[in-house]
């Protein structure tokens, strides 16, 4: 059993889809739960590589292949999550801002969120605030999570969250915010509830939002 | 002492009579088309209404002429093909108005789409019958490459040709263009000249996608790209093999063409770093990469009297010791707003082996956001770390943006002037 999990675990850190893809079918077939393999096989192991890329042993093109790979396995585990009981942990509607077409930070976070249990809600990129509204009002995002790469394009950040503001659903979201020129102290002066460096501490800053609904 | 002496001793580790300035040298030491209207309309050069060029269409850069390159005090003047970064040549200029309302001349093949969305889009070459190859949002200020072709399904249908369809001769056009364009300039000014030569910009994400093909095939995906750098390294290898061999075929005869009446080449604007760290790791870059820029570096070094140039956006501390063993000269644009990029430990640990190009005023916040007063303290402070003993050349990081208060702008280059007298 433990050797099932661990094959996972090694062939996304590695990167390696098919590997990844073998190991989920065989913890699959040898009766192993769902939930089991999902938390210790791969949730653990992206938990292990935002380690290393925090660490500065993995890079953006290390994660991205862990990322596909654990995508590849979650492909195959999803039925399974969905006759179970598995929880998700929550529910990120994740997008650039209007004007932002730089998307590789914000899909690394998405990434990032769904290899920690999340639903992620990508909507892509360019997006318009009504977009963010509507994930909250009709997607039921718990969190949304936007990025800028631009500074010309930053200051949207701060008419999506009048815009969520507006429409009365600021008290039902926690607003995540990243990107190259963004910084804490922006994230507050403009009403975020957190901001993230990098793809791995978005995670950690979702998870712990998440324990304040 | 003329500008060219001035950036010759400055790329030579020497104190010249003053920092020499750089606006327009490349496509990253530049300025938006706004700005540079708007400054031009400021310093009193042009009548309202009077377009600016576009000189370089992909980030919408404006035309640095000598009156306004004279009045800020520039020493560097570009020098480069004909062909833009959509395939199509820079010239036939047209009229046409920017997002930002602007009077400008286009290419007469920038053809462009407004969709109903307001977003516009560019064809390669200017060809409609392909779909386009970049797109610029509504409202925005430049294009960005559009994913085409089809993703990459098995690994065995790869082939080296499909990522090297971009690359091949110089012109014969275009080398008689180098040769009488760098003999104006020299004999017409007295600036040094910066060639941009094209071709060595081994796995330049921007151009990645193909922006100037209308059809590109092989590997074209960002994504796929970056992750191609850790799972097809071979493959990856083989690509900048073949164009540098390209390069190394092409490099004779420019240099046949343009002797050394340069002084700087551009080689690369390839970004390895992202705001908080390399984009890859060291050893990625000394595997990858390394080799084929330290064989084009050993050619310019061993046959010609140009210093060379890398452009690296970025948090990339940890590869500038690979850097300089890769032979270049100059590193642009010394983002110093990204983690671990402390101008005086770049300095220290690495100003008697490179040029620092770059790193003049923070573009990320101070220049754009900050007051006029924020500027002028960072300009001073960085003319006096960067620029002790030479070796630096003064440019904000990166091209100037749209949306920059022109305030702002004059009080970065009325600072340059009052305070580049050496000694710093």
């Amino acid at each position: 059993m433990r050797e099932n999990i661990s094959a996972i675990y090694n062939a996304i850190l590695e990167g390696d889809v098919s590997a990844t893809k073998d190991g989920v079918q065989a913890a699959l077939d040898a009766g192993l739960d769902a939930g089991q393999i999902l938390a210790e096989g791969m949730i653990a192991a992206m938990k292990e590589v935002g380690r290393l890329f925090e660490e500065g042993d993995y890079f953006v093109p290390e994660m991205l292949i862990a990322a596909r790979a654990m995508q590849a396995g979650l492909g195959l585990l999803k039925p399974h999550l969905l006759s179970s009981d598995v929880k998700s942990a929550g529910k990120v509607a994740i997008g650039t801002v209007k004007g932002d077409l730089h998307d590789i930070g914000k899909n690394l976070v998405a990434l990032m969120l769904e290899g920690a249990g999340f639903e992620v809600i990508d909507l892509g990129v360019d997006v318009a605030p009504e977009k963010f509204v509507e994930a909250i009002a009709v997607g039921g995002a718990n969190i949304v999570a936007f990025s800028a790469l631009l500074t010309t394009t930053m200051p949207n950040m701060k008419i999506t969250i009048d815009a969520i503001q507006h429409a009365g659903l600021r008290d039902k979201v926690k607003v995540i915010i990243g990107g190259a020129p963004v910084t804490e102290e922006y994230s507050r002066q403009i009403g975020a509830d957190g901001f993230s460096s990098d793809a791995s501490r978005a995670v950690s800053l979702a998870q712990s939002l998440m324990k304040t609904f | 002492m003329n500008s060219r002496e001035r950036i010759t001793l400055a790329l030579n580790h020497s104190e010249p009579d003053m920092v020499p300035l750089d606006l327009g040298g490349c496509g990253q030491t530049g300025m938006h088309v706004d700005t540079v209207y708007l400054l031009r309309q400021t310093l009193g050069l042009d009548a309202p209404g009077t377009p600016v060029k576009v000189i370089e269409p992909y980030q919408m850069l404006g035309e640095i002429k000598l009156d306004l390159l004279n009045a800020i005090g520039g020493d560097v003047v570009s020098l480069g093909t004909t062909g833009t970064l959509f395939g199509f040549k820079a010239e036939g200029w047209k009229p046409w108005t920017t997002f930002g309302g602007t009077p400008v001349l286009v290419p007469e093949n920038f053809d462009t789409e407004l969709s109903a969305d307001g977003n516009l889009y560019v064809y390669a070459c200017g060809d409609r019958s392909y779909p386009p190859s970049a797109k610029m949002p509504a409202g925005g200020f430049y294009f960005d490459s559009l994913s085409r072709g089809e993703p990459v399904q098995q690994d065995t249908e790869l082939r080296l040709e499909d990522n090297l369809e971009e690359f091949g001769p110089i012109s014969e056009d275009d080398i008689s263009h180098l040769q009488s364009e760098s003999r104006r300039l020299y004999e017409q000014t007295d600036k040094a000249i910066m060639m941009v030569f094209p071709g060595t910009g081994f796995g330049d994400i921007a151009l990645v996608p193909g922006p100037m093909l209308k059809e590109p095939k092989g590997i074209r995906g960002i994504e796929e790209w970056y992750i191609s750098t850790v799972s097809r390294q071979k493959f990856i290898y083989q690509i900048f093999e073949q164009q540098c061999e390209i390069a190394l075929q092409n490099l004779p005869r420019v240099y046949e063409a343009v002797g050394d009446r340069i002084s700087v080449v551009w080689l690369s604007g390839t970004d390895f770093g992202a705001q908080y760290g390399p984009f890859i790791s060291p050893k990625s870059y000394r595997n990858l990469y390394k080799p084929h820029y330290r064989r084009v570096n050993d050619w310019i070094h061993s046959n010609t009297q140009w210093k060379t140039f890398m452009h690296c956006c970025g948090s990339i501390l940890p590869l500038i010791p690979d850097i300089i063993d890769s032979g270049f000269d100059i590193l642009n644009p010394v983002q110093t707003s990204a983690k671990d990029m402390d101008p005086q430990v770049l300095k220290d640990r690495f100003g008697a082996d490179l040029t620092f190009w770059g790193g003049g005023v923070d573009t990320q916040h101070v220049l754009p956001f900050g007051t006029a007063d924020d500027v002028r303290q960072m300009v001073r402070e960085r003319l006096a770390i960067f620029g002790k003993g030479g070796g630096y050349v003064f440019n904000p990081i990166h091209n100037v943006q749209a949306k920059v208060p022109v305030e702002n702008l004059l009080a970065m280059y009325d600072t340059v002037r009052q305070f580049r007298s050496y000694p710093v």
